[in-house]
């Protein structure tokens, strides 16, 4: 007979009792996740592998006070995002995202011609130099929602504001970074 | 979803984040061990704010050296945020390396990381005694409180030498049994012994004192406003 693996509650209550293999298996599912997060908030890989790391023993001591049933994810992204603007160092030891699309980023299209992928790739990176001109809370809204994928509500816990501001503030942001790329609504 | 909603959600798939870390990993035990986690290391601001209780405490009685003493064997505890020691003066001297990972830093200088609690930054260069310095940061590596920096090489007190005249004070110590230096006072450079028997000389980073100690293989530096029983207690609990 093949047993189940265990459920998220499951392992949830394991880690409560102070099993850590429980809570290394939960940190597996969400530690890349929570990595980049912590990534787009410290811009700094070394920052943000502290913060994670930080932020997930915390969360660990604090299992006693998570809510039974609540999801995990969004519990731990924001506190991983706390530790992470914690970290925050000055601005020239931030990794520029526009730098990184410049030189580095793959095309997405399958196959594209080479005129096809230098556009596209010079696409991307003007998008991103544009995202980066925006101020850090604008920015952080469409990062968590845009290149994070975070539901409204998890992007709420992550930068601790309402969900109403989620949606109110990336309707802002949406709005200065077409500006920003000369586009009109 | 507008156009430019759709090209940011495409930008997605495009993005180089760096390689997530194994993080479970650090949470999982290893064969035989126990299942809870292991422990973080003490937070360096719990050290900052020690540090500072104690210079306060230092200068009002004797009575209050060994409660500080007390204090820094305990300091796993958890300390709230109340005050922090103030930044130390550079020398001008402040070339750290390249800013990494404390576990990149032991496979880059071959060799596990003393600490005195958890750094705020972590720092490889090449060059000094043994080819590769590693250096621990302790607060804004912009303005650090304390430095320790880490290499393979040995204690060569024939060439200890300041550059300022006058003014730096050397007292030799022990740490664990083993010979070290306790040097305050003057900016000064401190010439090495290093791994292949070459001498090489390291310029200090701060302006406060300057603990220098082996500890087998390795040659430990703690710079910062310390005094010499401060410096050495940090010195002892290094792990």
């Amino acid at each position: 007979m093949v047993s189940r693996p265990p459920t998220e509650d499951e392992l949830v209550e394991r880690a409560r009792r102070g099993d850590g293999a429980a809570f290394g298996t939960l940190i597996r599912e969400h530690q890349e996740i929570a990595f980049r997060t912590a990534f787009l908030i410290a811009r700094n890989a070394a920052d943000a592998e502290e913060a994670a790391q930080s932020g997930f023993m915390k969360a660990f001591g604090a299992l006693p006070r998570f809510r039974h049933g609540a999801p995990l994810r969004p519990w731990l992204l924001a506190i991983v995002a706390n530790e992470a603007r914690n970290r925050r160092r000055s601005a020239w030891r931030r990794e520029q995202l526009a730098q990184r699309a410049a030189t580095e980023l793959p095309s997405g299209d399958a196959a594209p011609s080479p005129e096809g992928s230098v556009l596209a790739a010079e696409q991307r990176a003007t998008l991103l130099a544009a995202l980066e001109t925006l101020r850090d809370e604008e920015r952080l809204v469409l990062s968590c929602r845009y290149l994070l994928d975070l539901s409204e509500e998890e992007t709420a816990a992550t930068l601790r504001i309402r969900r109403g501001t989620v949606k109110s503030r990336t309707s802002r942001a949406l709005e200065r970074l077409r500006a920003e790329l000369g586009e009109e609504a | 979803m507008s156009s430019l909603e759709l090209r940011l959600a495409r930008l997605r798939e495009a993005i180089v984040f760096p390689e997530t870390p194994d993080l479970a990993g650090r949470f999982e035990p290893g064969p035989g061990s126990r299942s809870r986690p292991r422990r973080l290391r003490p937070l360096v601001l719990g050290l900052a704010v020690v540090l500072a209780v104690a210079a306060a405490t230092l200068t009002l009685s004797p009575g209050a050296r060994s409660a500080f003493l007390e204090v820094l064997r305990l300091r796993g505890a958890t300390i709230e945020r109340v005050e922090e020691l103030p930044d130390v003066p550079t020398t001008g001297l402040l070339p750290l390396g390249e800013r990494v990972s404390r576990a990149q830093a032991e496979r880059s200088v071959g060799f596990a990381l003393l600490d005195v609690g958890e750094p705020d930054a972590v720092y490889v260069r090449r060059g000094g005694p043994g080819g590769k310095v590693a250096t621990l940061v302790y607060g804004d590596p912009a303005r650090p409180r304390l430095v320790l920096t880490e290499f393979r090489g040995a204690i060569f007190d024939g060439f200890l030498k300041k550059t300022a005249a006058g003014g730096t004070r050397i007292e030799p110590v022990r740490v664990r049994g083993e010979r070290g230096l306790f040097i305050s006072g003057d900016a000064h450079f401190v010439m090495f012994l290093d791994a292949s028997g070459r001498i090489a000389d390291e310029p200090t980073y701060l302006a406060g004192n300057t603990l220098l100690w082996n500890r087998g293989p390795l040659l430990l530096r703690l710079e910062g406003r310390l005094s010499r029983a401060e410096a050495l207690e940090l010195a002892r609990a290094a792990r």
